[in-house]
């Protein structure tokens, strides 16, 4: 079995290889002007130089410092407003439309009106961000908390457990698998976001460094910043992932 | 037990015409019925005669629409810590992430038990019904028949005058159906509490109870109730032979193919 799944690992890590290897070649045969295509060894010279000089680290902590905060408001926002209305019928009755409104608005569409309010600030590109992530985890945390299996409640009224009780124990451990799910969603809008809104803001992070370096042909320095962003998305995943392992183990398979 | 201090001939539980209707649906018909203090009673009937009704009513999960269940002398107005409740569906009345536990855990929270105190309460809860190798393990690591051993752990915790038992092992195999009505009627001994228990199972319902009470459907009532003159401790074997467990099993089987004809 692990064995296998060593295997099944090894041939993913080859496939990554191949597919840079690909890569070199066509940069080396110059299929596209390096000017727009450096090869791998020359982007991965670029990130080099970049975290030696300490510059691209700053970037990197630019962006994702902003996907960690807009991501954190935006959890807590989604699961605390989520909550609230998976409890009640009455509120999802009364909100759901309103929020099927809200919903598909894409968060670029935001921007502008987030301008307005909050000038080409911090904050705008918190709340920006916010708002995008904020959808998966609300109507994640909507749906977990309104299916909790009815006999639990019964169980709940058979106990004598209180209202807060059966908010606390019951519906929000319930909640937690969709939740999870939210906050995965959410973590990929936070970090989309972030670039976007680095760029549209001139804030210091990954996503102006791409653009300037998009804009000055500094491709190398370009393909960097789209590798770390790659590794940011890759790294944040894995911990969360690691996070809802250790919190979900209940759901994990006897033995 | 002390804190209602009544006369012995007084019932614990006492159905004074129950009516229920639900969404213009008549579900029970006036129900008269006395249930004695440390008595174990077993409800029998075709399907859809309101067995599981009548114990929703003494939950407190429903009110009755006319008359009124009495509980110690007063109306039952809603579930109460005392009164424990083990469903038939173990896998959805346990907490799945909970540990075994945690599950057990859930009632002595619920009842304030100050938190130095759980963890000898649910150890001794655990082990009473067997589960002490299992502490750590969650429901679905557990066999069928452990789960409702787990539930019936937590009902337990709760130190319940009245149990009730809603077809608790309708869904187990055979073996581990007779080898949890023995621990049941062990508990229901030792702890000298008034059960009431739901059955589809006719032997069943003679092998554990004092009286057996038998509904007829549509819509529900007492049809007939019988006494279980068998002895105490009952066995499986010798009690499932002794001339009056046969006697009562055929009248009852004759009763139950006439109500459902």
């Amino acid at each position: 079995m692990s064995a296998s799944r060593i295997l099944w690992f090894a041939a993913s890590i080859l496939v990554g290889l191949c597919l840079v290897a690909i890569w070199q070649l066509a940069a080396d045969a110059r299929l596209v002007s390096p000017v727009f295509l450096p090869g791998p060894d020359k982007a991965w010279a670029a990130l080099e130089r970049g975290i030696a000089s300490g510059e691209l680290l700053d970037k990197l902590l630019g962006t994702v410092g902003r996907m960690v905060w807009g991501w954190l408001l935006a959890s807590l926002l989604g699961i605390g407003v989520g909550a609230l209305i998976g409890i009640s019928p009455a509120a999802r009755a009364w909100l759901g439309p309103t929020l099927e409104f809200l919903r598909p608005l894409p968060a670029s569409a935001i921007v502008p009106v987030a301008i307005a309010f909050l000038g080409l600030s911090e904050g705008m590109v918190l709340a920006v961000i916010g708002f995008g992530a904020l959808w998966p985890m609300l109507l994640a945390t909507v749906h977990g908390f309104a299916a909790v299996e009815p006999r639990l409640y019964e169980v709940s009224r058979a106990l004598g457990l209180s209202r807060w009780e059966v908010i606390g124990k019951i519906a929000l451990p319930n909640a937690l698998p969709d939740i999870f799910a939210g906050l995965r969603l959410g973590l990929t809008v936070a970090l989309i976001l972030a670039v976007v809104g680095e760029m549209l803001a001139s804030r210091e992070g990954l996503g102006l460094w791409i653009l300037l370096s998009a804009r000055a042909f500094r491709a190398p320095d370009l393909f960097a910043g789209v590798i770390l962003l790659g590794l940011v998305g890759f790294a944040s995943a894995l911990l969360l992932s690691a996070v809802e392992r250790r919190a979900l183990r209940w759901r994990l398979p006897p033995g | 037990m002390d804190s209602l201090a009544l006369p012995t001939c007084e019932p614990l539980i006492r159905f004074c015409g129950v009516a229920l209707t639900l969404g213009g649906r008549r579900i029970l018909d006036p129900i008269a019925l006395d249930i004695g203090r440390g008595e174990f009673v077993c409800v029998v009937g075709p399907s859809g005669c309101g067995k599981t009704t009548l114990l929703r009513l003494i939950a407190g999960l429903y009110l009755p629409t006319e008359g009124q269940v009495l509980y110690g002398g007063k109306p039952v107005a809603g579930p109460r810590q005392d009164i424990a409740i083990v469903f038939q569906d173990y896998g959805k009345a346990l907490l799945p992430w909970r540990t075994a536990s945690g599950n057990v855990s859930l009632a002595l929270e619920a009842l304030g038990t100050p938190r130095a105190q759980r963890p000898a309460r649910i150890a001794a809860l655990l082990a009473k019904v067997g589960l002490a190798q299992h502490a750590d393990k969650f429901p679905g690591q557990l066999s069928g028949g452990m789960q409702q051993r787990l539930q019936i752990a937590r009902c337990l915790a709760q130190e319940p005058s009245v149990l009730l038992m809603d077809e608790p092992f309708g869904a187990l195999d055979a073996m581990t159906r007779q080898a949890l009505q023995d621990e049941v009627l062990g508990l229901a001994a030792s702890s000298g509490a008034t059960v009431f228990f739901v059955t589809h199972d006719l032997e069943e319902a003679i092998y554990l109870g004092d009286r057996v009470v038998a509904l007829k459907p549509n819509p529900g009532r007492v049809a007939d109730m019988f006494e279980v003159r068998l002895p105490r401790p009952r066995d499986q074997l010798a009690t499932r032979e002794h001339p009056e467990f046969l006697r009562l099993r055929r009248t009852l089987f004759d009763f139950i193919k006439e109500a459902e004809a």
